[in-house]
């Protein structure tokens, strides 16, 4: 009651006095929070309740990350450190998600995960629950702002380096690529792009064909590359990137009847398929699913006062002849049309949030 | 004598307006109340503040989209035009102009935007529809070649202004309807109903039916443009894709207000009660706890809801 009184006063204070007192209570609020997280203000007790903020829940890809939140949160509520788990999907609506992170607000979770639908619309509403000491991990697609207590993701600029790298090496420097991007305007898929032209910059030889831009999904990258096919009959190496695209484009080569050529791609369970099938010269890496249940582990921990990195940079595997069985071994395990990822546990995320 | 005479018909024909909204007027209040009740904090300050201008932007273009509607036209060029104007502003505010300057530009391209689709399909008679998808794929290249990923600038003190804790986005609102209010007086803003409702009969008592259709698509324009305005405002910096699900959103929130497809049917209060049904709907699911796809249901379930029930109230009236 009194501490309550107290803080009234002084920030009735702080009105009052102008520039000099809030440099001040900047430098003190600072010189607290470097004990704890950032946004983490320590008057949060567990179990809490978490917020999950999807953008777009249809695809499958989404589906099994999703199935990695709520199997994580199964286990932290067995531990008793988490209550509940709201779910929200803003249907590829950034305005939408705006709105959903104010009701989370509005509803005081303790801990919102988020997958942003917009690098930067989604920023302000962002910092408003990290001023309310809401724990904030973003993963995936992020969000501009540092006002969040960690953003997790695998590097989007290697990713496309790497592998335009493979795909120059595997043509020896000379021939015509076709570039297989996902939305024009999305962050993953702008930073894959950008990571790959320096190398292709350097490469003089390639002589990039045309590029596509399609939704992460095998139909609309199945029509795309097969209208491509018909106006480009020498096509020596696909860069794809991103793996439902790289299976519409094999299947887009199958259907033509076309010679397969050397493709990147991602650790989808169709393209790894087909690769083996057709015997593809393929490389792929992986943004793996538990992506999600990494954030959720990592938003409790902050929550329980341990520190975390503002930034968890996750590993990029590489996936090719000699390791892709055993990603294929465990297919059964994962749908159809899904993403077949690596196994994580407790441990591994301890490793990744010690970094 | 006759003045209340007059008046007599207004209110007559008003209330025949209004009939058929009722069970719109109803199921919007208790969403409402549902929503007060499930969370207070909507009728503090701040949280009516933050709930108005969630909604803000889908009034906006729900009348930039109603306007076209009573004409007898329709749009489908609002989404990248709301990118656009988003765009425009994330990229001028920080320029010599500063926000007047971004203001001024945005409402420019918006009016002349409209204005350009008003022509091409008032004189040369083309599909409005047609001709505004055409037009969307232009606007959006145009957001897009702009400001190829999200970015730009907007001081800090305007998105404060406009989506901080006061509730001046509602204010602003008011006073665009009231605007509406005063250009439904002037010949022009009576011939946009006029025109929608009976073209033939509109331009044979004089009204300039092809200017009218301009002037509707212009507004239409400078609406759905400044709507962009707010977005980036609100999101503190310019995104060019994210207009793109208000062109469904503004129709759907149109239909549900009871703005018909074939022009002169409909109000504009009708449309936006639609368009705040969709806002408070999206909230009340959430504190309700509905799964994802429970909300999809629900929503499908809530739309058919208020747009069949009162039809089928009418029929069964008529019947009697």
């Amino acid at each position: 009651m009194n501490a309550n009184k107290l803080k009234s006063l002084y920030s009735l204070r702080n009105v009052l006095k102008a520039s000099a007192t809030a440099g001040l209570a900047l430098v003190l609020s600072t010189g607290v929070a470097s004990a704890a997280a950032n946004c983490i203000k320590g008057d949060r007790k567990a179990p809490y309740t978490i917020g999950w903020a999807n953008i777009y829940s249809v695809p499958t890809w989404m589906k099994q990350t999703e199935g990695t939140i709520t199997a994580e949160v199964d286990e932290l509520k067995k531990a008793g450190l988490v209550k509940d788990l709201m779910v929200t999907d803003a249907q590829g609506n950034a305005q939408t998600q705006i709105q959903h992170i104010q009701s989370m607000i509005d509803a005081n979770v303790d801990a919102i995960v988020v997958i942003a639908g917009s690098s930067n619309a989604l920023d302000r509403v962002i910092s408003d629950a990290c001023d309310k000491g809401i724990a904030i991990v973003n993963f995936d697609s992020l969000v501009n702002t540092d006002k969040v207590t960690a953003k997790i993701n695998t590097d989007s600029s290697e990713w496309g380096g790497t592998a335009a790298k493979w795909l120059v090496d595997k043509l020896g420097g000379k021939g015509k690529i076709i570039i297989m991007n996902g939305p024009a305007g999305i962050s993953v898929s702008d930073d894959r792009r950008k990571g790959a032209q320096p190398v292709l910059d350097a490469n003089k030889g390639i002589q990039i064909i045309t590029e596509t831009n399609t939704e992460y999904n095998v139909a609309p990258a199945q029509e795309a590359m097969t209208s491509l096919l018909f106006a480009n009959p020498d096509i020596d190496g696909v860069l794809s990137l991103g793996g439902a695209l790289s299976a519409g484009s094999v299947l887009a080569f199958d259907r033509q009847g076309r010679d397969q050529v050397p493709i990147t791609g991602e650790n989808a369970r169709q393209f790894l398929e087909l690769w083996k099938e057709k015997g593809l010269k393929g490389w792929a890496t992986m943004q793996p699913n538990w992506l999600g249940a990494l954030s959720v582990y990592t938003a409790v921990q902050a929550l329980e006062g341990k520190n975390v990195p503002a930034f968890v940079k996750v590993p990029l595997p590489v996936i090719d002849d000699s390791s892709i069985d055993s990603y294929l071994a465990s297919a059964d395990k994962f749908p159809a049309d899904g993403y077949i990822y690596s196994e994580y546990d407790k441990a591994l995320f301890d490793k990744l949030l010690a970094q | 004598m006759s003045a209340s005479a007059s008046n007599w018909l207004y209110g007559a024909v008003q209330h025949r307006r209004n009939r058929g909204l009722g069970g719109l007027y109803v199921v919007v209040a208790a969403f409402l109340v549902l929503y007060a009740a499930l969370f207070p904090g909507i009728l503090s300050i701040g949280g009516f503040s933050k709930f108005t201008q969630n909604w803000f932007p889908l009034a906006l273009v729900t009348m930039a989209q109603a306007l076209l509607m009573l004409n007898g036209g329709i749009t489908l060029a609002i989404g990248p035009l709301v990118s656009l104007g988003a765009v425009i502003a994330a990229t001028t505010m920080g320029g010599a102009f500063g926000v007047p300057g971004g203001l001024l530009a945005v409402s420019i391209a918006g009016i002349a935007i409209g204005a350009i689709t008003g022509v091409v399909v008032a004189h040369l008679r083309l599909p409005a529809i047609i001709v505004t998808l055409a037009g969307s794929f232009i606007i959006g290249g145009a957001a897009l070649i702009l400001l190829p990923r999200p970015g730009g600038f907007v001081p800090d003190w305007l998105s404060n202004a406009l989506a901080g804790h006061t509730p001046i986005a509602f204010v602003v609102l008011v006073v665009i309807v009231g605007h509406w209010k005063l250009f439904l007086a002037t010949p022009l803003g009576l011939g946009i109903y006029a025109a929608g409702d009976n073209p033939l009969g509109a331009f044979r008592s004089g009204v300039p039916i092809e200017r009218v259709k301009i002037v509707s698509f212009a507004l239409s324009g400078l609406l759905a443009a400044l709507a962009g305005l707010f977005v980036a405002a609100q999101t503190g910096s310019g995104d060019p894709v994210i207009g793109t699900p208000f062109t469904l959103n503004s129709i759907a929130a149109a239909v549900l207000g009871g703005v018909g497809f074939i022009g002169g049917k409909g109000t504009m209060r009708g449309a936006i009660c639609g368009s705040l049904l969709l806002s408070v709907m999206i909230n009340v699911m959430f504190f309700l706890g509905f799964p994802p796809v429970a909300q999809y249901v629900a929503q499908g379930l809530i739309i058919v809801g208020a747009v069949a029930v009162p039809e089928l109230l009418a029929q069964w009236r008529a019947g009697r």
